[in-house]
């Protein structure tokens, strides 16, 4: 195959269609800069999707569960050993998604006779200081979109799901917003983002009433998974899950 | 099916979440001394080895979790290298690892320690338990031993920690050299000042106005300072209370809330009141 380069481009495309099809019923992830730090946010029940990968850093993923946990693994080993022999401080999101991370899902997403992760990521890192702070997202093809200060970050299972997320978080949602305002901007961009996933065609964003029915429906029977990054100087170790319990009393629907 | 099984070991056999093991991979830990490298020549250094914790630490449980206490003082024989040394240290948000012994060693046990913790939580998805950070201690004490018969090295800490689960209490550990580990009712002592002041806290307990576990918050400060001092009193190692300086021990209390460092401020306040 190598030496036929149109079968290795062929493949590679065909490779990029069977990675878009795993992934689309990916259920959303939002993550939002809010006053005091980075709430994750996701709906579900079945396997945990926001995990803590060091101090300062958190991740949402979607994909095959094998390979997030792998990927997962990876992450937490670079952070730590780097975190131990040098210090917390030198543990940054920038160099373990770039150099670390990104270079090993492109090259196994390019080594056409071997599997590639099915796995679509979302870092977050809290700084000391809101300009300091970080998103980074990585698809399965080892692409990058990093961005510094991000106001928020989404993950979905497709690119329409995805854009309609961030059109509504675009309109909808400030960096200083308070957690319970950031926390019901990420319920509907959560609610938009599902809402899209299961039409073919989703031109505008739905109407505010169908968001919130939408919204309410799926809370009756699911759980809430959360996590939040807290910008607190005091702390070293900003993560924090955060229970289902403990939001249902914020939401006031 | 073999390569299967391997990962299966790897992932649920005690291997999985632990972090020595990880730089021990990536050859970032340095490797252990061998034990009987000397002992086969059976040089008289060995035979009358003496172990030179030169400090005081102690813990005790009181009405508000579990207080620990420990002097500034570092010395190399007989000089005294420096008087601001951290002998409590933090290992999460629950649980102090207080440590007499060699520095470089105990800070360097303290961190693996420290990484060990956040690595299990963050790989394994769910917090250790008090019984198993209890036993990574001791594992790390035993790992060193080859060095503490080589007459460098020996460390010989106290584990506080607060146990939520099953039934929420402070508890505390003391370890002997080799790693063994004993759960203390009442209080721990550890270092060259500790025989004062454990005949000092066994008083108190006994004979004292109050059990130490009824103590409040500035009584048992006021004890653990007490104690200090007179252990400084004969020990030349324990730093106690630097009057002229202003240089109080390092307190440190664990409770259900987490770990709170007492004030210098207060410290001071307690020492003028009921020491001085």
């Amino acid at each position: 195959m190598i030496e036929e380069p149109y079968r290795w481009v062929e493949a590679i495309a065909n490779r990029r269609e069977y990675i878009e099809a795993q992934l689309a019923s990916g259920s959303p992830i939002a993550a939002l800069g809010y006053r005091d730090g980075i709430l994750f946010l996701t709906l579900g029940q079945r396997r945990q999707k926001i995990f803590e990968i060091y101090d300062r850093i958190a991740m949402g993923a979607i994909g095959h569960p094998g390979d997030i946990e792998r990927l997962r693994m990876a992450a937490i080993e670079l952070a730590s050993t780097e975190g131990f022999t040098r210090s917390a401080a030198d543990v940054s999101l920038r160099r373990l998604v770039h150099y670390s991370l990104s270079p090993v899902m492109k090259s196994a997403f390019e080594q056409v006779y071997g599997a590639p992760y099915l796995a679509r990521m979302l870092f977050g890192e809290v700084g000391k200081r809101p300009e300091e702070e970080y998103d980074g997202e990585i698809t399965t093809t080892g692409a990058t979109f990093a961005q510094a200060r991000q106001d928020f970050a989404v993950l979905s299972g497709t690119q329409q799901s995805r854009e309609q997320m961030e059109s509504f978080l675009k309109a909808d949602h400030a960096p200083d917003a308070s957690f319970e305002t950031a926390l019901r901007s990420a319920l509907d961009a959560w609610s938009i983002g599902h809402m899209t996933l299961q039409t073919s065609d989703a031109k505008e964003l739905p109407e505010r009433a169908a968001v919130t029915k939408y919204r309410q429906e799926h809370l009756a029977n699911t759980q809430i998974e959360a996590g939040i990054l807290e910008r607190d100087a005091s702390r070293a170790i900003c993560y924090r899950p955060l229970s289902d319990t403990e939001l249902r009393h914020l939401i006031s629907d | 099916m073999e390569p299967s099984l391997v990962a299966l070991d790897r992932n649920f056999s005690g291997a999985a979440g632990d972090f020595p093991e990880l730089l021990r991979r990536r050859g970032l830990l340095a490797p252990g001394a061998t034990a009987n490298s000397k002992l086969q020549g059976g040089t008289p250094h060995q035979t009358s080895w003496q172990p030179t914790e030169a400090t005081t630490i102690l813990a005790f449980k009181f009405s508000g979790g579990v207080l620990v206490a420990g002097d500034r003082r570092a010395t190399a024989g007989n000089t005294v290298v420096y008087d601001r040394a951290d002998k409590v240290l933090e290992i999460d948000r629950h649980s102090i690892m207080a440590i007499a012994g060699v520095p470089a060693t105990a800070w360097e046990m303290a961190r693996v320690l420290e990484h060990s913790f956040q690595y299990f939580r963050r790989t394994q998805l769910q917090e250790m338990s008090v019984d198993g950070k209890v036993r990574a201690l001791s594992k790390l004490l035993r790992d060193n031993f080859g060095f503490v018969m080589q007459g460098v090295g020996v460390v010989v800490p106290i584990f506080a920690t607060y146990d939520s689960h099953p039934k929420p209490e402070a508890r505390l550990y003391f370890y002997d050299a080799m790693g063994a580990q004993f759960e203390a009712t009442d209080y721990a002592a550890t270092g060259s000042g500790s025989p004062a002041v454990r005949g000092i806290l066994y008083y108190e307990n006994n004979w004292g106005a109050k059990r130490l576990q009824k103590l409040g918050e500035d009584e048992a400060v006021s004890i653990a300072l007490r104690a200090l001092d007179t252990a400084a009193e004969s020990d030349t190692a324990t730093g106690g209370v630097d009057r002229g300086g202003k240089i109080y021990p390092l307190i440190k209390i664990v409770s259900r809330e987490g770990i709170v460092t007492f004030p210098e401020s207060k410290i001071a306040a307690v020492f003028k009141e009921t020491v001085a």
